[in-house]
């Protein structure tokens, strides 16, 4: 595969301590098109040893707007289903310029382990140092190791090494979309998680075209009044959440987008710190940054104040373990009562629609209605969204909110970008392999 | 005329640094690019944006900017800064003189409209 592509995919066994790469086949890309497209068919490849599959989306770390996201598709431990979930922030991007447009791990190790993916090299390598450690320090431990800060990860939490059914891989130090207990799987085959950094390049087949184009979509783009807005404030009272701003002003600090998404989706919470602070902060630890949309509402629901909600949020993105479940399964409504419950959380969260897409995405559209009506149309529209989404690599929350990032739109860049003809009647035929 | 920062308005999204490299490149990196989104204090929420120019480093930070004349030393009380190091060793922004089309990338790219031609 000659553009937008490493032309790799990488296959790590924990338990024979192997790697081993596979060339990436144009042909699977004219099938599979890429991100969940192909994740699930590696999956299915490996079924028999219940991998875990990473994948960048085709577009991912583009100049396509908000092109942002990575993908892990697993078994997830609390639903059986093989489901798939999206990585954001900064980290889908890295992932694409490490060097691997997929990764599978199959196996486990014995004795805990990282893995370390750098510039089309990967190491298994020792991770007893920071096994037993919170998120933060092994994020922290780990850039400080191979001397990087901006290195990214995904590792877990003391969730995820006890086993529990929301144990949850964040990313960095946050909390992430994971809504299917992956970290539990993680800590099953002794797997701490993954640190990756990329500094390498991908061609383009057309790029003039290609970014003539991302401009000009850009341009419509931007052209949505809801741009005018910043951070998940205007989301939750987009979602009918009213008072949100009043009750998150005390203790928002800045709001900050995914890699080339127009909308920031995240918002920091300042806890210990002035939240007007602009200088930056003497203490190492100020606050916590919040894309959980969902979460923020479950604490907020059960009457606790933003700053606690915030604390809350911190000390589980420290654990490793899925805030919206702690709120909601845990009902807790006092802080120490909340960071006391985490290893006491079962039960069961819903999943929309067939179950394989993380509902820490709102469940419909938000700002723009994309005429939509009726709750059927919604629920089928959401998750045909969300599986467009995650095979061209686009930020999911920002593609509920985007009407111009259009399926069409998506395809015409895929095919400037690779030479491929890929259609519409290939793309449908992607979406109708991964919902059934 | 000069490339202007508005620190406040950046949501660190990298667009400016990805077209940059793109300029330079001829493909999707961040290797070469001249100005790049600042995020080693991810913790602090610290976020900013750094430009090489040919004699310059304009380091653009929420609470002010700064322009560093290069090979002068850097401010004593300030902690030094990883992610300018390899700055240095980038070629200086030349304002995207042969993209016609576009006038800087930077500016036509950023999605919040934080960098603008002064």
């Amino acid at each position: 595969m000659e553009y937008l592509s490493t032309d790799k995919i990488l296959v790590i066994d924990l338990g024979a301590a192997l790697v081993e790469e596979e060339e990436m086949d144009e042909a699977l890309v004219e099938q599979k098109i890429g991100g969940i497209g192909i994740t699930k068919y590696l999956y299915e490849k490996y079924m028999d040893d219940d991998p875990i599959v990473i994948g960048t989306g085709l577009l991912s770390g583009t100049t396509y707007p908000a092109s942002a996201s990575a993908q892990i598709t697993a078994k997830s431990p609390v639903t059986g289903k093989v489901c798939h979930c999206p990585v954001i922030y900064k980290l889908g991007v890295e992932i694409k310029y490490c060097g691997f447009d997929y990764i599978v791990v199959k196996g486990r190790s014995d004795t805990p382990v990282y893995l370390w993916i750098h510039d089309g090299v990967a190491d298994i390598s020792d991770a007893s140092d920071v096994w037993g450690k919170n998120v933060w320090e092994s994020t922290d431990a780990i850039r400080k190791f191979v001397g990087d800060d901006l290195l990214q990860t995904m590792m877990i939490g003391p969730a995820g090494e006890k086993g529990s059914d929301y144990a949850q891989v964040c990313y960095n130090h946050w909390s992430s979309p994971d809504r299917f207990g992956f970290g539990k799987l993680f800590g099953a085959r002794n797997l701490k998680g993954f640190a990756f950094r990329g500094m390498g390049m991908l061609e383009i087949a057309e790029p003039e075209e290609f970014v003539e184009q991302s401009l000009e979509l850009l341009k419509t783009v931007k052209e949505n009044s809801f741009l005018e807005n910043k951070g998940l404030a205007p989301v939750l009272d987009a979602l009918g959440e009213e008072g949100a701003k009043e009750w998150m002003d005390p203790v928002t600090h800045r709001h900050s987008a995914d890699y080339f998404t127009p909308y920031a989706t995240n918002t920091a919470f300042f806890l210990d710190e002035d939240p007007g602070l602009l200088k930056e902060s003497k203490k190492e630890e100020p606050g916590v940054l919040i894309s959980d949309i969902h979460a923020l509402i479950a604490f907020k629901k059960l009457g606790l104040s933003a700053s606690d909600t915030g604390q809350a949020l911190k000390a589980c993105a420290k654990y490793g373990i899925d805030p919206f479940a702690v709120a909601t399964l845990g009902k807790k409504t006092g802080l120490e009562e909340i960071t006391g419950s985490f290893d006491a959380i079962t039960g069961t969260i819903p999943i929309p629609g067939k179950g394989l897409f993380s509902p820490w995405c709102p469940a419909g559209p938000v700002f723009n209605d994309f005429n939509l009506s009726g709750d059927d149309e919604i629920s089928a529209w959401w998750e045909r969204r969300q599986a467009v989404a995650m095979i061209f690599g686009i930020q999911p929350v920002f593609a509920l909110m985007c009407p111009e990032l259009t399926e069409e739109s998506m395809l015409a860049f895929a095919n400037i970008g690779t030479g491929l003809e890929l259609t519409q009647k290939i793309l449908d035929a992607v979406i109708d392999d991964i919902c059934g | 005329m000069g490339i202007q920062i508005n620190a406040l308005k950046c949501t660190n999204c990298m667009a400016c640094e990805m077209v940059c490299s793109y300029h330079r490149d001829d493909g999707f990196a961040f290797l070469s690019a001249c100005i790049v989104a600042y995020r080693a204090k991810e913790k602090k929420d610290y976020f900013g944006v750094l430009l090489k120019e040919e004699d310059v480093l304009v380091v653009a930070r929420p609470d002010g900017t700064e322009i560093n004349k290069l090979g002068e030393e850097a401010d004593p009380d300030r902690e030094a800064d990883a992610s300018a190091k390899p700055m240095l060793l980038r070629e200086g922004c030349d304002l995207c003189e042969d993209m016609d089309d576009y006038g800087p990338m930077c500016v036509a790219f950023c999605p919040v409209d934080a960098i603008t031609l002064d």
